[in-house]
């Protein structure tokens, strides 16, 4: 009795054995599937690069292009970015350099020759690149002059500017952390800078004022709106030596002089 | 003892046999248990042998990681039928948390690295992307920058010379060694990287990047001082400080001076008109009418 019993115990597992060995062969094979680990939807991706995407990928064996015979199950990866094919991979890490913008990342897997899975397997995501940092709230401040300054004809403003990267004017806008300064000379447009050399002035006597605007690259204001204006007073001779300035007597005398002349000559003129 | 040796019927038989049986599968299975053991196998390790902690990348250079695992296979994930395996799996790389590689193979790898410090961290995962138990992780601290790997920064003005007279505007020229240059937008401090600020009488007045002459104006008149220092990207002096200071003397332009020069020229000389006018006009006045000064 026992020994029938253990006879029917073996030759069940026995059969559950055979029957799980040849099921792969029977039943048909799980989809291959793609997933993008990293970047994740919308990141921003600082200083300018590179992105690096990470992908994940069941039932299918990552193979070097033109290493074997094409087969659903194995091949490698097409990467595409704004649906420009860009280039090829067979391992889980891919690194793009891309422009400033956002950006969309496409990967598809492929057979050996090249051609799609049926169905397609793909996997997307959306990425801004800039050139600026990822996080942090753009700030601009004017080191030199001070406010109120008095400064002469040829005076120079120092700036700074913090989690913010100056580019020249003319990307595309909407980029965070990057763009130029616009600068405002007594409420009128002045001029752009790419890049934080001091800003050269040569303006003539009189209270002015100089406002400093952080805008994107296509010369939007940021959000908020981040700006310094700075009140100057120019003054022609600011900075030299001169102990008593006699110029307006000089000309008062000059003036008096003159007219006595005319009158010297008048009376003479008369007397004859 | 006979008796009972030849009392043994076919199923006392029977049941010797299969608790033989089970005796081996159990024997088997223990011996199988041993020998597979996660605890009797040789527990997963990780090394990073490349950067060092606490190294210094320089020269804005990308970070060449080299790593070393042992009693660890590397393997692609979600490869087809793959059921996964103790001690089998592969590396997640993180740069200051952020996913940056998925490694199937041992082979070394660059990261391109920002200025400031940053931790390199490298994880062994199983198959499925769970990390071991326990963990098995190395990581590093480095520190990147632009500027050089050695060397003490220093700054000297070449332009203007000690004690030199200038005029109120003057381009000031100066030699840079051992630091490298770098727009300031609120990155952390990377050592040998910064900016210069220029002074005139210690007062900033100038932040520039450039390597060229700076051009100052507005100088003040007389005896001053003016400076170049190495600052880092927050501003603040190096440690040691590096600045260089030349003394020069500031003169007025003939600009300045020639409309007061020539104002009083010409105040002069309308005087000396009025004064000789003048004395004519008095001797004309002492003459007799007809100009002879005789008696008619």
């Amino acid at each position: 009795m026992n020994a029938r019993i253990l006879a029917f115990l073996l030759g069940t597992v026995g059969m559950l054995i055979v029957s799980g060995i040849a099921a792969p062969n029977v039943r048909a094979a799980p989809a291959p599937t793609l997933s993008i680990v990293s970047p994740s939807p919308n990141e921003v991706i600082g200083n300018g690069g590179p992105v690096v995407v990470v992908f994940a990928v069941t039932n299918f064996n990552l193979t070097d292009p033109g290493s074997g015979t094409s087969s659903p199950d194995s091949g490698h990866v097409n990467v595409f970015a704004d649906d420009e094919w860009t280039s090829t991979a067979s391992v889980n890490t891919i690194v793009l350099a891309l422009p400033s913008g956002e950006h969309t990342i496409r990967l598809q897997l492929v057979m050996d020759n090249g051609s799609a899975l049926n169905p397609d397997v793909n996997a997307s995501v959306a990425v801004m690149v800039t050139q600026g940092p990822s996080g942090g709230t753009p700030g601009l401040s004017i080191s030199y002059p001070r406010e109120g300054a008095l400064v002469g004809t040829d005076s120079t403003i120092s700036f700074r500017v913090t989690n913010f990267v100056l580019v020249p004017p003319g990307g595309p806008g909407g980029v965070p952390n990057e763009g130029h300064v616009r600068v405002l000379l007594d409420r009128a447009y002045y001029a752009d800078l790419g890049d934080v050399a001091p800003l050269h002035l040569n303006l003539k006597d009189g209270p002015h004022n100089v406002t400093l605007q952080l805008v994107d690259d296509a010369g939007g204001p940021l959000n908020p709106d981040v700006r310094v204006t700075l009140h100057i007073t120019v003054q022609a001779l600011v900075g030299r030596a001169i102990p008593f300035d006699a110029t307006p007597f000089l000309a008062l005398a000059n003036l008096l002089i003159g007219l006595g002349i005319l009158a010297a000559i008048y009376r003479k003129l008369e007397a004859r | 003892m006979r008796p009972q040796k030849c009392a043994t019927t076919p199923p006392a038989r029977a049941r010797r046999g299969s608790s033989m049986v089970a005796v081996v599968v159990l024997t088997s299975l223990l011996l199988a248990s041993i020998v597979s053991s996660p605890a009797s196998a040789a527990a997963p390790s990780l090394t990073i042998v490349s950067p060092t902690d606490g190294a210094l990348i320089a020269n804005g250079t990308r970070a060449l990681v080299q790593f070393l695992a042992s009693n660890f296979a590397f393997v692609q994930p979600g490869r087809v039928g793959q059921t996964g395996s103790p001690n089998e799996g592969h590396a997640n790389v993180f740069l200051d948390a952020q996913a940056v590689r998925l490694l199937t193979d041992v082979e070394p790898f660059s990261l391109s690295l920002t200025s400031g410090p940053h931790t390199i961290r490298i994880q062994l995962v199983a198959d499925n992307g769970t990390s071991l138990n326990p963990d098995v992780s190395a990581s590093v601290h480095v520190v990147a920058t632009q500027g050089p790997g050695a060397g003490v920064p220093r700054i000297t003005i070449l332009s203007p010379t000690r004690l030199e007279s200038t005029g109120h505007g003057i381009y000031v020229s100066y030699r840079i060694e051992n630091f490298t240059l770098v727009e300031p937008r609120g990155q952390p401090n990377a050592p040998n990287e910064g900016h210069v600020q220029l002074l005139v009488e210690s007062h900033v007045v100038m932040e520039v990047i450039q390597s060229e002459p700076v051009l100052l104006v507005s100088l003040p008149e007389g005896d001053i001082t003016i400076g170049a220092r190495l600052v880092n990207n927050d501003n603040t002096p190096l440690n040691p400080d590096a600045i260089s200071n030349v003394p020069i003397h500031v003169v007025a332009s003939s600009a300045v001076s020639l409309p007061l020069v020539s104002n009083g020229g010409v105040t002069l000389l309308l005087a000396f008109i009025l004064v000789v006018l003048v004395l004519r006009r008095r001797k004309v006045v002492g003459r007799p009418p007809n100009g002879r000064g005789g008696n008619s």
